[in-house]
């Protein structure tokens, strides 16, 4: 090994960094936006979950002690950073709001909470008092952490009244009564596979086609840029759909989730995403000169469909300041659908405004890729 | 007056400070086949690239088929071969030629009669079902050749036809060209080649984005009184001075 042509080699490769302006501005860009995001997107604890609490305890009058009613003291010790609480005195109205989507859960205090607490805690009297939470269980991180808050909560007021109260938490699912980890991951996963698949061939195609000449060539025709885009669209609707159904299928056989929905919902947003996504592909095709650069393009895609848009864990679990970003990440909306449609059973009625933020998307992502195509030097 | 396929007036593009094309009055008539020449650089690329609709033009006019230019209007009648092969590579030769028909608005029928023709002109009427990619060079060429001629355009712009093509294949391409120009179609062709610039009607030299010679080859060579197109071209830029 001669160490003069190695260094040579490294020479030249340092070279060719430094004369590649935009690969050197990506090489150090992109660990930052990425570490970035990972730092503050993983931070973050859930917190921030809407839900109300329906205190109906009338107390009781313990001799000798005065009139207590036990569920303040659950709700004083509700850790007001994790839930976000708003009271009701209405039960019913309380669960259409729980249906509607309008929060994770309800929290029910029956009128007999305190006076069923203390005659259980009499020797030889076997009763129980009961806690309701009809929870929304669709997003299992939220639920989980739901149902935690609210047994801590129980344990901390029963520590302050100096006694132990026999409370039965019981819970009911409004929805996803059998969710599990797959049920609420393959959802998200089918939306953030299509979405970076797609954006990425469509960006490595896009840049082939700028590279080779194909691009200036069908230009001279009389194809338009707007047919060019169409073109696009149509094939990779097609590919995102396909997908979708190899995705669903393999979860469906292998993992066995479930779906309570119309699928044909699912499918509609995942095209959509699909168009979405493409259209962004191009778009970033015209930020890179070389497949080379196309693929340091790729965490600035990556990072905020797959950090931002609740796959792995909820919104709430995003740093509240933070959370605004999300409304900028398409797949935000396509899990969001998606999840309320295979987990949740919702129709069009429930998810047209997910359905709807997805077409404002495509319609200004498609205008952009087809501008950024007319664009002349 | 003869009817012009190409006028340009004063057509001008820059690429920030750089002129490529200063002020350039280009006049190809119907029917010839006009060879731009001039060393790498000079604008001859640009030039089609403006009349193309590729690059924007910053000053002046362009003419083609009596038509404003460059406008979608025409660009069907339009047929261009740009330097580099620009084929789809991972569609085999047929499927190119296919999707270039299609792209014009070509009927089927009509599709499938021109790429029987046109393999035949290019002799790969046996590789038609072969990937691009796995094609040689010249091949590719050959293709390229065939996409720019799918749409039988009234004018066809020819960028560098014949860099990296052997010297059998390049007898052969002029000798189609030629075949073209009995058509009557129009053929602007650029080469730094100036030796094969002879078989063109009329040649253009082009230098720093101006026209600084225009003839055809026997009155460019009897003005410099030289005996190639070569020498009269440096003889040319002698006398203009740089």
């Amino acid at each position: 090994m001669n160490f003069r042509r190695v260094l040579a080699v490294t020479k030249r490769v340092f070279l060719d960094l430094k004369n590649d302006k935009r690969t050197l501005a990506l090489l150090t860009l992109a660990p930052i936006f990425s570490m970035t995001l990972f730092g503050l997107a993983f931070s973050g604890e859930v917190k921030d979950v809407q839900v109300i609490v329906v205190n109906l305890d009338e107390g009781a009058t313990i001799p000798l002690i005065g009139d207590v009613v036990f569920a303040n003291a659950v709700v004083h010790n509700l850790d007001t950073e994790v839930l976000a609480i708003t009271t009701s005195a209405n039960l019913s109205v309380s669960i259409t709001e729980l249906e509607n989507g309008n929060a994770w859960a309800v929290i029910y205090f029956p009128e007999n909470y305190t006076s069923e607490a203390i005659l259980a805690a009499l020797p030889l009297i076997n009763t129980t008092s009961y806690l309701d939470i009809y929870i929304d269980t669709s997003n299992i991180n939220v639920a989980e952490s739901i149902t935690r808050e609210v047994n801590e909560a129980i344990i901390s007021a029963a520590e302050e009244n100096g006694q132990q109260m026999p409370v039965t938490v019981r819970a009911t699912p409004i929805y996803g009564s059998n969710v599990e980890f797959m049920d609420f991951f393959v959802p998200g996963i089918m939306c953030f596979v299509v979405y970076f698949l797609t954006t990425l061939l469509t960006l490595i195609t896009f840049v082939g086609e700028r590279v080779s000449g194909t691009l200036h060539r069908v230009l001279a025709t009389p194809l338009t840029e707007a047919e060019i885009v169409a073109g696009y669209a149509i094939t990779f609707s097609v590919v995102g759909t396909l997908q979708a159904t190899i995705l669903l299928s393999y979860g469906i056989l292998a993992f066995d989730v479930d779906i309570a929905g119309e699928i044909w919902l699912a499918f509609l947003v995942i095209v959509v995403l699909a168009i979405v996504s493409q259209a962004l592909g191009i778009l970033g095709s015209a930020l890179a000169k070389r497949e080379a650069q196309a693929v340091q393009l790729v965490p600035f895609i990556v990072m905020p469909g797959f950090l931002l848009s609740g796959v792995f864990w909820p919104l709430e679990a995003i740093p509240v300041w933070l959370r605004p970003a999300s409304l900028f990440v398409p797949p935000t909306y396509a899990i969001d659908a998606c999840r309320s449609v295979m987990l949740r059973g919702w129709g069009l009625d429930m998810v047209w405004h997910d359905v709807v933020a997805l077409l404002i998307f495509a319609a200004v992502f498609l205008a952009l890729a087809s501008w950024s195509l007319r664009r002349r030097q | 007056m003869e009817e012009l396929a190409i006028e340009t007036s004063q057509l001008t593009k820059k690429f920030g400070d750089f002129t490529a094309v200063n002020a350039l009055d280009l006049k190809v008539r119907k029917g010839e086949v006009y060879g731009l020449l001039g060393p790498n650089g000079a604008g001859k690329t640009t030039v089609i690239k403006v009349l193309c609709g590729l690059l924007k033009m910053n000053g002046g006019s362009a003419k083609m088929l009596g038509t404003p230019a460059p406008s979608k209007s025409i660009a069907g009648r339009i047929g261009y071969m740009p330097q580099e092969t620009a084929l789809y590579v991972g569609l085999t030769v047929r499927q190119n030629l296919e999707f270039f028909g299609s792209i014009f608005g070509l009927g089927k029928a009509k599709v499938e009669a021109r790429i029987s023709e046109l393999l035949k002109v290019i002799d790969l009427e046996v590789w038609a079902k072969t990937l691009v990619n796995n094609l040689s060079g010249g091949m590719k060429h050959r293709v390229s050749l065939a996409c720019a001629l799918m749409s039988e355009p009234e004018i066809l712009f020819l960028d560098e036809p014949t860099v990296g093509v052997d010297p059998e294949l390049r007898a052969s391409f002029w000798q189609y060209f030629q075949n073209l120009r009995s058509q009557g179609i129009t053929i602007l062709i650029t080469t730094h080649y100036m030796d094969e610039a002879r078989h063109c009607d009329r040649i253009g030299f082009m230098r720093n984005g101006k026209l600084i010679a225009e003839g055809s080859p026997t009155h460019l060579l009897e003005s410099t009184r030289t005996t190639s197109l070569e020498d009269a071209f440096l003889e040319v830029v002698k006398e203009v001075g740089p």
